[in-house]
């Protein structure tokens, strides 16, 4: 039997090494177990954007005190693992309107935000946008900056996290799988691991793809699809500009990394094998994300991809994660299915997160993401937009 | 962009060979004379490989008589492939063309100029040959270090007659040939530096076959001349490192425990050469780690049957890849010549018997040859102050130090130090850090991830993408746009 921790938390990605960290400083013992390496995938493997742009409303508040910590990132992992993590903010993020309907929905959108009182958002006339973005297309019609935003090299980010906990005292236990989780008397719960049981008075599920299997294993179903989100990184080129350029309705996204190569995504999914932990690139998808940069960029047609990326990320039905306490036991939190755009909201999440176990009080701003949504007769998620 | 209605996408040829040396050409002459449907795809302008790269031009042209005479009977000996592989119809041959992705499935990805598309066969035969071992040593990036098969390609395609003071260092064959065709270009080297020595001929004695004197008597006639020329020869030399500032100005290697210096303008270096693996672990295929030869080698039957390694894979149904040549196993042309009618006989399902024993005649000399020039250069790990990675400008000390942090697996050294992100895409170094990572760990390695593009693919050709597959193309993704006012369901 290892000796009892007051925290176990399921998963090694960086929203498991965020809240032990917290956690930790809060003076919890915390062990972290992660059957594969820490941050394998969705927290290494995503485009490590960081933005407020086009962020759900609901995410807002988590969003927004996730970019202080992002901009004072040495207070939190110290400055020499932060210097690693090469966090460019103010840099913007763009969203580029290339037809009418996205244009339209540009204008609504700013509209929207205003009326809510968020004014990170403005729109971008078309020349503005064209000088911001040397290169882009004469035909591309206007865009969407939040001018705060930028990005961070995901997998040096989700290794300084997990660095930083376990300096704090976290231990993280590598290539360990659970086996069993079953609440004890007195709240308590008891996990069968592939390190022998363990025992712990709180558990936080963060397994991100895997994040239903765990919480189905007690009895728990939370909807969860599982996608293989995709990237592609081409060859060092000269420096082109540097925001970060996404689409509304195309499925564009890409920015210049720190030594040059282009990172491009788009939300694509190869082939998820869950079960398997691992996944395939399918370029005959990626063609369309090519085809949509290539449209916004001519110039980069030339441009070759080197490399693709995929990691296995959760989505769930309403386009926002879980995170709260499970409605069905105590002392179990869940906090994956961040549907891609997990990785700026990490810090804030753990830090939240970990405040609420602490003081035995979920956050208010937490409420959006109620693990029983999708279950209580009385409350309809806010459905995703499709039109 | 997309095809509206599903299916399985048609084939587009009876069989598709990768690759138009020699492996790939007798296979396809073989299976379009049997009435197969073949498309060749390689890489070079004309057909070839490495071993008879140019050799269609280089006859062509009345000025190149004394090339062709220095480049000798192994290289002649190509004109009868090549003339059958032209004449033979029903060989669709794309030349230019080169291979980015392979699934077990049968369907190739294409990239020739701006263009790219996948193309599908029940058959695919893999014969896209073997490539120079890389061996990092201190210096080795240098301007002015170059591989054998790099100054080989230069004589035949590039018609150049190396110049200055050479120096010849390594071990195998294709350093004898290459000099003894220096020799004949009218080139003499400085040195040959040989990492092989007279007790590796002593223990290869007992590898020889009466079949293998050919091969031996040809390397004896070769060493010969080279002594009868004077070009001064070395065996047993160690620690080799190239100096200089800008380019190479220097070589350095320890001989008989003696350190020896001379001036060098180019340095050629050559350490037998192993199979390109990239395409086959690409598609899934199992690879194995060979000690000795310091490198992987696909997992296949005798008539080149390749196996997928058990787990998930991209497509589903049995794996349709043979590999042949030194794609396979290194054996050289003539081996490898062999080898594509053998596999060529098996996939016409004709009896196979006689082809099987060209292979096995081919391949005689084999086991004498590795065990007489054993791995010389890559005998030694490189020291810390190494680049390993070109690429990325990663040391071997930058690599052990993750090993010892904690990093046991290629991928994740991969993250963690850039090692192998570049241009090459792991080609050049990959075998290097499975060879320190073997060492640290004492586990037979595993390579990176060779996801799609296993070359570099231009976005353009990406974007137009032909020949996809309609049920694998059909695009899932987050739709990741958010509400926005008027379509705000709970408000």
């Amino acid at each position: 039997m290892n000796s009892p921790s007051d925290v176990l938390i399921i998963g090694g990605g960086l929203h498991g090494c965020a809240a032990a960290l917290f956690l930790a400083r809060a003076g919890r013992r915390v062990t972290v177990i992660e059957k594969n390496i820490a941050g394998r995938h969705a927290s290494s493997v995503n485009a490590g954007g960081l933005r407020l742009l086009m962020r759900d409303v609901r995410e807002y508040p988590l969003s927004l005190r996730a970019m202080e910590m992002w901009e004072n990132l040495a207070d939190i992992v110290g400055a020499e693992a932060a210097e690693t993590c090469e966090i460019r903010l103010g840099v913007s993020q763009i969203a580029v309107a290339m037809e009418a309907a996205e244009l339209q929905w540009i204008h609504a959108r700013v509209q929207d935000m205003q009326r809510r009182g968020i004014l990170s958002e403005e729109v971008v006339e078309p020349r503005e946008l064209h000088r911001l973005l040397p290169g882009l297309a004469p035909s591309a019609l206007g865009g969407l900056i939040s001018r705060r935003d930028g990005h961070a090299n995901p997998a040096n980010a989700a290794r300084a996290f997990r660095l930083a906990a376990e300096a704090a005292g976290v231990r993280i236990i590598e290539g360990c799988s659970l086996r069993d989780l079953t609440p004890q008397a007195a709240g308590h719960w008891r996990a069968e691991t592939d390190a022998g049981p363990m025992e712990a008075e709180q558990v936080v599920n963060c397994a991100g793809a895997w994040g239903a299997q765990v919480a189905e294993s007690v009895g728990e179903t939370l909807p969860l699809d599982v996608l293989a989100l995709s990237m592609m990184v081409t060859a060092r080129v000269k420096p082109l500009f540097a925001p970060v350029v996404i689409g509304i309705d195309q499925p564009l996204s890409f920015k210049q990394s720190a030594v040059g190569s282009l990172v491009i995504g788009g939300g694509i999914s190869g082939k998820p094998c869950l079960d398997r932990n691992t996944s395939f690139v399918v370029m005959d998808r990626m063609a369309s994300s090519a085809a949509a940069t290539v449209a916004a960029f001519p110039a980069l047609a030339r441009v070759p991809v080197v490399r693709t990326w995929t990691g296995l990320e959760g989505k769930t039905p309403d386009g926002i994660s879980f995170i709260g306490p499970s409605s069905l036991h105590p002392g179990l939190w869940h906090v994956f299915g961040f549907c891609g755009h997990g990785f700026q909201l990490a810090p804030a999440v753990g830090e939240i997160v970990a405040q609420s176990i602490v003081t035995g009080r979920p956050d208010p701003r937490l409420a959006p993401f109620a693990t029983d949504r999708f279950v209580r007769p009385d409350h309809r998620p806010m459905s995703r937009s499709s039109a | 962009m997309n095809a509206l209605s599903f299916g399985a996408p048609a084939a587009d040829a009876d069989v598709i060979v990768i690759g138009a040396g020699p492996a790939g050409m007798s296979a396809a002459i073989d299976l379009a004379a049997a009435g197969r449907r073949v498309i060749v795809l390689d890489m070079q302008p004309a057909p070839g490989g490495q071993i008879f790269r140019a050799l269609e031009a280089n006859f062509a042209d009345p000025e190149t008589g004394a090339l062709l005479a220095a480049l000798g009977p192994a290289y002649s000996a190509g004109k009868a492939l090549m003339q059958a592989f032209r004449a033979t119809p029903g060989i669709d041959y794309r030349p230019e063309t080169t291979v980015w992705d392979l699934r077990a499935d049968g369907t190739v990805g294409w990239l020739r100029g701006g263009a790219a598309g996948y193309l599908r066969a029940p058959q695919v035969v893999l014969a896209s040959g073997a490539m120079e071992r890389p061996t990092p040593f201190p210096g080795w990036t240098l301007p002015g270090v170059m591989t054998a098969g790099a100054v080989q390609t230069l004589i035949k395609a590039g018609r150049l007659r190396p110049e200055g003071r050479i120096v010849l260092a390594g071990t195998g064959p294709l350093i004898f040939l290459l000099a003894e065709q220096l020799r004949r270009l009218g080139v003499k080297p400085a040195l040959i530096a040989r990492t092989d020595r007279l007790r590796d001929k002593i223990a290869a004695l007992a590898q020889l076959r009466p079949a293998a004197l050919p091969a031996v008597v040809k390397g004896l006639d070769w060493l010969a001349r080279l002594r009868l020329a004077g070009i001064p020869m070395r065996t047993g030399i160690t620690e080799l490192a190239a100096k200089g500032t800008e380019r190479v100005e220097a070589v350095s290697m320890k001989v008989s425990g003696k350190t020896l210096d001379l001036p060098c303008d180019l340095l050629v270096v050559h350490d037998g050469i192993v199979p390109s693996v990239d395409l086959a672990h690409c598609a899934g295929l199992a690879l194995e780690w060979r000690d000795s030869e310091a490198s992987w080698r696909p997992r296949t039957s005798p008539d080149g049957r390749a196996e997928l390694v058990p787990g998930p894979s991209l497509t589903a149904g049995p794996c349709r890849i043979r590999i042949s040549g030194d794609a396979r196993r290194i054996g050289g042309a003539e081996a490898a010549i062999a080898h594509g009618r053998h596999v060529a006989a098996a996939i016409l399902g004709a009896a196979a018997s006689d082809t099987a024993a060209d292979v096995r005649q081919a391949m005689a000399a084999r086991g004498f040859i590795d065990a007489a020039f054993p791995p010389g250069l890559a005998k030694h790990l490189p020291a810390d102050t190494t680049t390993v990675c070109r690429c990325e400008e990663i040391t071997a000390g930058t690599l052990r130090t993750q090993i010892r942090a904690g990093a046991t697996e290629m991928n994740q050294i991969r993250g963690i130090t850039r090692c192998g992100m570049g241009p090459c895409q792991g080609r050049n170094c990959a075998v290097t850090l499975a060879r320190i990572l073997e060492a640290e760990c004492s586990a037979p390695p595993v390579p990176f991830h060779a996801r799609p593009p296993v070359r570099p693919l231009p976005l353009g050709a990406l974007a137009g993408l032909t020949g996809l597959d309609p049920e694998l193309a059909q695009v899932v993704s987050l739709e990741d746009k958010p509400v926005a006012a008027g379509d705000d369901a709970d408000e």
